[in-house]
Order: structure tokens, then sequence, then C-alpha cells
């Protein structure tokens, strides 16, 4: 059991559709299971989608499940109420992908980070100064920005003052939703380093949402790939990156353009991801699959466990 | 032998008290049938650059210097032949396949419509020939595609049809900016091949404007690294990236995430404001090679091995290898 677990977690969104046309459904999360482990970094990889950002907004319990349970260390977080549902908006924090949509610009700094501690009534409020320097200082940020406003820093430091929001009330779990994809390779890098400090000398654990594979391989113990709402993988990461067993995470793995070429032909994938209004029949992926042969189309692989790691798929 | 170069580019943005330029002394060339990467993070003028090469740069932006295209220079041929060269001679692939195209008219029409432009054909014939792109670009049933809208389609498909566009009447230099940068793996596979298909079959060479250096290393023979509006490094891509010359090339390499756990080395601070550069060389306040003489006056871009040309004075000290 792990500090978050996921039983059979399925989110579906009605389509609008005209008055006596039959319901359609999108199927964003289809049926997912899966633990994040105390002080352990678990990755959601997948391509648009694939139902990623929707997991990581049922899990901070931002919407509702349409079915399947969702547990913060052993307790449902359907059935939380007042005081304990104050404590797991305290124990789950996010990191948004988007450092310039996800603070607000009228606040400035000081404000920002010392909001959840006045929320929570963390600290004193004659602390309240040195706590947020302490805090801005852990994410490499000096004293003399606490008066400043969002708009005048870049992509890297916004996202180092979101990172200090979130540590402020002492989480338990961060979702990190694609914390990287909005900044350019060398401010990654920083931003990746306070990240991995933060797993080093901390005890927090990580939901990690990434299509950044080169950035999943390194920060990341445990990973699931999500192909149209299903996960089709999941593993341990070094397993995973060595011997991919799902064709679509062998595609997945070598799509990701690389610094040194093997000089192999890439294995290139016909058609797009379908739309999961319209989820293909069978296994998901089958129309687009290179190894595709005569059940797949018909019957819905389940995740199987295979040597210690799951997969599904009707090869194994 | 060459078919594009850009001597002494600068640009600059006039602002109410002084100009701020953006890019300057650019040089770089680009041969007959080669695909030629120009690497930076955002804001290093990477896009202005391929503007500038287009004739398209805004109004209140102002080139000089010389990019001198089949022995003609664009900077300063009047606007008619500028007009009859762009999406014929030269054409451009951009970012965001949803803003390049227009939401109002069909996919077919679109395509057609360069045809119409350069090539004289009758609407008829436009409209076949456009066909024919479509399945070039393999846009599967293109018959029944052709009357489709942008919004109708999917990323990857919509800049297949940027693409069929773009290649519509033979140009000899395609100008992909961050062609991919929109869409998820698998489909930036798709385009990267289609493009290295297309490009063989018709001779075209590519400035493949990107930043990602894997991109690079998969894509193209030739590179060259911009900072702050200058070409700090420029060499083949096996080069530049197995033995980098210059500190900004190698601290690009170094933030990239390679043995699990270890500390990544990124480079420190960020990007200064273009009118707010240091003095010397504009890498200088970021760099962990610096001395003092590096802010005395801005390095040249020097030959430091054949063809391997590096903006750093101490670059012949410097060895690096991954």
């Amino acid at each position: 059991m792990g500090i978050i677990d996921v039983v059979d977690l399925k989110k579906y969104f009605p389509v609008r559709k005209r008055t006596f046309a039959k319901q359609k459904w999108l199927k964003a999360v289809d049926g997912i299971d899966f633990s994040v482990r105390s002080g352990s970094v678990f990755a959601l990889v997948g391509e648009s989608g694939s139902g990623k950002s929707t997991v990581a907004r049922l899990i901070l319990r931002l919407i509702q499940p349409t079915s399947g349970n969702i547990f913060f260390q052993g307790r449902d977080i359907s059935t939380l109420k007042r005081n304990s549902l104050r404590e797991f908006r305290k124990s789950v924090q996010i990191i948004f992908q988007d450092p310039f949509a996800s603070l607000n610009p009228r606040m400035t700094v000081f404000d920002t980070i010392s909001e959840p501690l006045k929320i929570h009534a963390l600290v004193k409020r004659s602390d309240l100064k040195g706590t947020v320097t302490s805090l801005l200082q852990n994410v490499g940020l000096q004293a003399d920005v606490l008066n400043r406003y969002p708009h005048e820093f870049s992509g890297g430091q916004r996202q180092r003052i979101c990172i200090a929001r979130a540590l402020a009330v002492s989480p338990e779990v961060i979702v990190a939703d694609e914390p990287l994809s909005a900044l350019d390779v060398s401010i990654q890098a920083q931003i990746l380093n306070i990240l991995q400090e933060l797993k080093r000398t901390s005890n927090i654990s990580f939901l990690f949402i990434s299509h950044e594979l080169r950035v999943v391989q390194y920060f990341s113990d445990e990973i699931a790939v999500m192909y149209l709402g299903k996960i089709v993988e999941y593993a341990k990461t070094d397993e995973l990156f060595k011997k991919p067993l799902h064709p679509y995470t062998i595609v997945l793995l070598s799509s990701a353009p690389r610094i040194r070429p093997d000089g192999k032909k890439k294995p290139v994938l016909v058609g797009d991801i379908p739309s999961p209004i319209e989820i293909p029949p069978g296994c998901p992926f089958h129309p687009r699959c290179p190894k595709r042969f005569e059940p797949c189309d018909k019957v819905v692989p389940d995740l199987k466990e295979i040597q210690g790691r799951h997969v599904s798929c009707h090869l194994f | 032998m060459s078919l594009l170069t850009v001597k002494g580019l600068d640009i600059s943005f006039g602002t109410m008290n002084k100009p701020v330029t953006v890019v300057s002394r650019l040089n770089f060339e680009i041969r007959e049938a080669e695909v030629f990467g120009l690497v930076g993070e955002s804001g290093c003028g990477k896009s202005l650059t391929a503007l500038s090469i287009m004739g398209l740069l805004p109004r209140n932006a102002y080139a000089s210097g010389e990019i001198i295209f089949k022995g003609q220079n664009l900077l300063t041929i009047d606007r008619e032949s500028m007009r009859r060269l762009r999406g014929k001679e030269i054409s451009m692939v951009f970012q965001e396949p949803m803003t390049s195209l227009n939401p109002v008219l069909n996919i077919g029409y679109q395509v057609a419509e360069v045809l119409l432009t350069h090539m004289n054909l009758s609407k008829r014939d436009a409209m076949a020939t456009a066909v024919g792109l479509m399945k070039a670009v393999k846009i599967p049933s293109p018959e029944i595609r052709i009357k489709d809208y942008p919004h109708q389609m999917s990323g990857g498909m919509r800049q297949r049809v940027m693409i069929a566009m773009a290649i519509a009447c033979r140009p000899s230099l395609l100008i992909a900016d961050e062609p991919t940068t929109a869409l998820d793996v698998t489909i930036q596979a798709q385009i990267l091949n289609l493009l290295g298909i297309l490009r063989q079959e018709r001779n075209m060479a590519m400035l493949l404007i990107t930043h990602d250096l894997g991109i690079i290393a998969e894509n193209a023979e030739r590179a060259a690294v911009m900072y702050a509006g200058r070409v700090v490094e420029t060499s083949s891509v096996t080069n530049l990236l197995n033995s980098p010359k210059h500190p900004y090339t190698i601290g690009l390499l170094e933030s990239l995430p390679k043995t699990k756990g270890s500390p990544l080395k990124p480079i420190a601070g960020s990007v200064p404001k273009p009118d707010e550069l240091p003095p010397g060389c504009k890498f200088s306040d970021r760099c962990p090679y610096m001395i003092s003489a590096c802010q005395k006056g801005e390095p040249a871009l020097r030959e430091i091995s054949p063809g391997q040309y590096s903006r750093c004075i101490r670059s012949e000290e410097i060895t690096w290898a991954l």
C-alpha cells in the first residue's frame, strides 16, 4: 500500500448532444489502478489526450470521479469532510505547467506564499516574513523579491515561486503536472535540480506528470504509461527503459529525439491518436499497433502481471 | 555550393528611446540540399532570423546586412520580386499550425492558392495538384479531406497541410521554424520523418529551427548555436555535439538529464534582456570559463578547427566530452 492508492478509477465527461441523440461520453480516465509509494516519485507518461492531467485533478479532488476510489494514507478521499478535508488539502499540493497562468498577477510574492500559511494558521503572524524568506531561499530566490509581482520574473523564477508556495504547507505529496514544459532547456535543469534536492532531503512523494521521457527517466522511480485513458504499461523506471514491453511504450521511447542517434531507423507509428470520444473497440492502441493480431480489435486486454511488472497487451 | 548566405545581419527594433538590437552580426551559410540547424533558447533571435529571410519582419523592425539567396540580396530587392520569391523559391512552415491556417477556408483551397499565385495554373489544375500534394504529405483519402476545414483536423494533420503548401512550388529552401514543438512525440517523429523524405526526393535545402538538440542531432548536417542574437558556435553537427568549443553549447549539453540521480549542471542565471546585455562577450555573466579579458571586447567568431567556428577567446583551452 502506498501513500496514494488509486483503484479502478474512471472519469467520463458528458459530450454535448442534440436533444434526442444518445448521450456520448468522453472517457478521459477509463479504469486505472496504481499506487504512489511513500517517499518515491511516480511518473505518469503519455501523449496529449491520454488522461494524465485528469488523473492529477482527480487526485487533488478538484473533480469527482465517475467511479472508483482514491485513497490517501488509507482513507478514501471522497469521504473526507471539513477538518479532514482541510488536512488533506494541506497534505497534497500541486505545481502546474504554466507558471505564467498559475500565479495571481495582483499578489506580491510575499502575499502568494504567505496565503497558504495564513489559511492553515501554520505560523504566527510575526514569523510570516522569516518563514517566507527561508522558503524562497530553498528554491534559490533572495529575500529582496518579497515585494515584487509575478510579471517582474522570468518563467524559471516563477516556477520557483510556485514550488515555494507548494512547499509552504509542508505537504506529503506533490503533484507536478508538466512542471518543466514551459521552460527552456537550461532553466529546466535548474528546476529539476530543485526537485531532485527535495526528493533527496525530504520525504515528499511525487506524482510527476510529463511527456518528456528524458526527464522522467532521470527523476522517477516508477512509471505508468497511459494511452487513451488506460494504463498500458506499469513498471520500475529502470526496467521500463531497459526493456519496454508494450508496443506503444517501445515506439514512444524510440520516438524521442536523442543527442546520440544510434543510426537505427526509428519505427514510425501510422495515424493519429484516436479521439477519446470514440475509443476503438478491443485494445485502444490496435489501429496504430505494428504488432496487432487476431484478438486485438475485439478483446480488451487486461493489465497483466509479468515478472513484477504490468503490461496490457495480448502478446503477453 | 552556397544557396543562402547571411552576412553581418543586424535586426533591431525602434523603441521610444533608442533602437534595441536583437540580432547582431549574424553570419552563416546554407548549402544546396543540406539541412542546416539553428538552435537556441527562446528569445535568442532564431525566429526573427527566419522572418528576415522571408521578408516578413514586423514593421517596427529594421534589418541591415546582407542575405544573399541565389545571387540576390533579399534585404534590398523590391517588394514585388520578394513577393514572387516568397512561397515559391523559399517557403516556411511555422510552429503553430492552427494559427497559421485560415479557419474559414477549406484545406484544398489554401493549398491550391499557392499554386494559383505562383504557377499560373487554372483553378481545376490547381485543385488536382493540391490533391497530389496532400497525398505526398501522406494525408489519408486526400480527395475527401480536401474539403475539410482546419478545425476538423488534428495537429499533426494540420502540420502536414502546412508542409503541402510549403513544398507546392518546389522551393529550393524550406524554413521549418519549430515545426514539431506543438506536437506529441510520436507525431513529431512522423513529421520529421516526412520532412526528411520530401527533402531528399525534391533535393531541397532546409533551415531547421529548434530548441531541441536531439532533433538537430538526428536531422541536421551542420548547425549554428545562437545566444542573445549572435551565433556563438557553428560547425558540423557531429563536432558540435562531440567536441563543442563554446561554453554555451557545453552548458546546453550539460543541462540534459543523464545518469539517474546525479545533480544536473544547469547554466547559472537566465537569459538577459536584449537591452541589458553585458559588455564584451554576451555570455560572460553566466559563463563558468569567464576571465577578466572576456568583458573587454566582444570576441569574434573564429575558426577553431577546420569548419568549426566559435565566438570565445578560450575555445582552444576547452576540451569537453560527454
